[in-house]
């Protein structure tokens, strides 16, 4: 008993000198480390092993830098990297073009748009695995509704393989990928409308601008930090995106539509070999940080063009 | 209505039957749970349902904590491995992906008399047995393709004479693998009708790989694992893949089905023969579900150039975990699952048996039933060419390094030569890193 209270004054005494700032921050600090950091640090460390989830023994396997040498080396991790680049350039771009005319077109509406604004979130509240297994069955290439489609309006007389053919597959996922999350474009878009100022649009019209002159120098500028803020966040989402591929396609065939994700996912789960996995999920991690950083550098510029800056 | 009735009575006798022959005595495992992790499916519940005779027997009771596919499963094993998890009791196993898990379950052996096990079809008690120890018990749920065809086709005149004509035999369903690659191109008329499919990604592909390879005299691996099949056998094999899927002979998605997928399509009506497992002949032909129905045909599995059939099999079956607290009780729910009065009750809803004497019970009890008969006479022949798949852990982790290079040469991005070769020095690649050699 007394040396419990010892070490319970001991404990007292040691609380007492760390600084207030830090107690209060501290249990943050150990919520972070205990959901973020640990895991990090862990998947960190197995990376530099040959851990395989069925073998817990090969844990403590330092083989050093092995995994990501392999992984470096491995023409079919670079090819799912760049198909990665790839799906993310032209999915974002396209979800924020139809993103901003949706937003615009909207905008524009003056009765109703409440309701136009709800049905518009619709395909975000779906989830991923529902949205790929909708259009996985419609691009069927046999009784998939557009080949019947197709065949019926008699503009088709050929399975057409949307999701085998090497460009139709990527195109199909895409479209998945774009018809679920362009609206997340379209509402933070339609938010950055909202809070345009007026005077700048009425002294354009008095100045006799275009409508093409005062969107692209009035409406655009104030809308930038907008589109930054969703282009960093879906960036980091498409960067991310496995359920709709994996379920569409899985990265087949002949891994034609293989992804950072459904590459690294298999060879975890499937082949249990969580230590290279990880390392390929660290090497792609930098993928996600360039995005981030480019996306904000340009937020920055955009709000520092505003005077929003500082 | 006439179904249930026999299975209840199976049910009881099955009871009865454990009850008298069992060396356990009730109320021997008073008070023990067993936590099991088991096989989810329709299919899988006539079996389920006895598990209240086993604990009524025993005294014991079964905590069923996961119901899931075996894909599901196998992740979850995995996770469980890894987290070091593993104190449940009794699991679902596979032949396919038994050998991945060399430390999970225990030897059954010990827990079974040689007569018991004796009842089993050999082969199976042999792929179930890992490096020479029993890991698993197989219950009435055995694999093995067979060839399912719309009779119609065979029977029209038109295009007997015309294949006749063509080729100068009649026409029949198909003995050989040529004949069934010449057939399938016969019969297809795209994007109405294809003339057969086949499973084109994952484990499926390289399994539909394998038996052919087999069947035309080759082998997947060497006695040491190193991969066998960059071989003439495998080039035959990958050879009738491309040659079927560039006649237009397969629905141009082939590549991207799996089993779902192709019973859906032979089902459309829109597929003139296919190689398919047994549990899909009452789907087949059952008018509410199948186009097909009334118009199916079951025979056989062809043969390859090297004579011997196609046989990729798997069944199913149970095995207890090594971190079993009880690992007898758990071994006596495994027996009681897979004995023969419990597999007479499980094959009764169609599906295979894996004990020698439940054959002969399923063939009487389908007396009648002209269409069953059929079936059950096609599986039957088609169990005597049944091989496995080869018993290394790495299997899946091999087949998903081979199936993307077979689909690489089937949609023509490389030659049968590239796609054999790369999947080889890549298979050759995982087994060196792995140390199997």
């Amino acid at each position: 008993m007394p040396s419990l209270i010892l070490i319970f004054e001991k404990s007292n005494m040691s609380l007492k000198k760390i600084p207030p700032w830090l107690l209060l921050i501290l249990p943050a600090i150990i919520i972070l480390a205990a959901v973020i950091l640990i895991p990090l640090m862990f998947s960190l460390y197995s990376s530099f092993t040959s851990y395989r989830l069925t073998r817990p023994d090969t844990l403590f396997n330092w083989i050093g830098t092995f995994n990501y040498e392999k992984a470096v080396k491995s023409s079919v991790f670079w090819a799912a990297f760049g198909r990665t680049i790839l799906f993310l350039t032209v999915a974002l771009n396209l979800e924020m073009f139809l993103g901003l005319g949706l937003a615009l077109l909207v905008s524009r509406v003056t009765r109703g748009q409440r309701l136009l604004r709800t049905v518009m979130m619709f395909p975000m509240m779906f989830s991923p695995v529902l949205v790929g297994f909708q259009f996985k069955f419609i691009f069927n290439d046999n009784v998939g509704l557009v080949n019947n489609a197709l065949q019926s309006l008699g503009l088709s007389n050929r399975a057409i393989p949307w999701l085998v053919d090497e460009k139709l597959a990527m195109f199909s996922i895409i479209f998945a990928e774009v018809w679920m999350s362009t609206s997340v474009f379209a509402i933070l878009i339609l938010a950055g409308l909202f809070s345009i100022p007026q005077d700048p649009q009425e002294a354009a019209k008095v100045d006799g601008c275009s409508p093409w002159q005062s969107f692209r120098h009035i409406t655009l500028p104030f809308i930038m930090p907008f589109i930054f803020i969703a282009m960093a966040i879906r960036s980091l989402d498409v960067a991310r995106a496995y359920d709709i591929v994996q379920v569409m396609t899985n990265g087949g065939p002949a891994r034609r539509t293989e992804i950072l994700w459904t590459l690294i996912g298999r060879t975890g789960y499937v082949d249990a070999k969580m230590g290279y996995a990880n390392a390929m999920g660290y090497v792609s991690i930098f993928l996600a940080i360039f995005f981030t950083v480019y996306f904000f550098r340009k937020l920055n510029a955009a709000r520092a063009e505003l005077g929003m800056a500082g | 209505m006439k179904k249930s009735v026999i299975q209840s009575l199976l049910s009881a006798t099955t009871c009865l039957a454990m009850m008298a022959t069992s060396p356990v005595l009730a109320g021997d495992y008073d008070g023990v749970t067993i936590d099991a992790k088991l096989i989810g499916g329709q299919q899988y519940e006539g079996l389920y349902a006895l598990i209240s005779n086993w604990e009524m027997a025993t005294g014991a009771s079964v905590n069923i904590i996961s119901k899931k596919n075996h894909f599901e499963l196998d992740r979850e094993f995995k996770s469980d491995i890894a987290a070091g998890t593993t104190d449940w009791c009794v699991g679902s196993n596979h032949s396919s992906f038994a050998p991945q898990y060399p430390s999970l379950y225990t030897d059954m052996t010990s827990y079974n008399e040689a007569e018991q096990l004796a009842g089993f079809v050999p082969a199976m008690i042999e792929s179930s047995t890992i490096g020479g120890r029993l890991v698993m018990l197989p219950r009435a749920q055995f694999d093995v393709s067979v060839l399912y065809y719309q009779v119609s086709l065979y029977e029209d005149a038109s295009n007997q004479s015309a294949y006749k004509a063509k080729f100068g035999v009649d026409l029949a369903p198909p003995i050989t693998l040529d004949e069934f690659k010449q057939q399938a191109i016969f019969f297809a008329d795209p994007p109405n009708f294809y003339g057969t499919q086949y499973a084109g990604k994952d484990e499926g592909a390289a399994g539909r790989f394998y038996e052919m390879v087999v069947a035309n005299g080759g082998a997947m691996f060497n006695a040491d694992f190193t991969p066998a099949f960059n071989s003439d056998a495998g080039r035959e094999s990958l050879q009738w893949f491309v040659d079927l899927y560039e006649a237009g002979a397969v629905p141009p998605g082939t590549t991207s089905y799996l089993w779902d997928e192709l019973g859906a399509g032979f089902a459309s009506g829109t597929i003139g023969i296919n190689l398919d497992w047994p549990g899909w002949s009452g789907y087949f032909n059952d008018p509410e579900a199948s186009k097909a129905a009334g118009n199916v045909g079951i025979t056989v599995q062809p043969m390859g150039s090297a004579g011997i059939h196609t046989g990729w099999s798997g069944f199913h079956g149970f095995s207890v975990t090594e971190d079993c607290a009880n690992k007898e009780a758990a071994a006596s729910l495994v027996t009681f699952l897979t004995s023969e009065a419990s597999q007479i009750v499980e094959s009764a809803g169609g599906s295979l048996p894996t004990r020698t004497a439940v054959w002969d019970v399923a063939v009487a009890a389908a007396e009648g039933d002209e269409y069953r008969t059929m079936a059950l006479n096609a599986f039957k022949e088609g169990a005597k060419h049944a091989f496995a798949v080869p018993q290394t852990e790495y299997w899946i982790e091999a087949t998903n390094l081979i199936f993307p290079e077979l689909q690489a040469a089937i949609l023509g991005d490389k030659t049968v030569d590239e796609a054999l070769q790369d999947a080889s020095d890549a298979v050759d690649e995982m087994m060196q890193e792995n140390g199997v050699y």
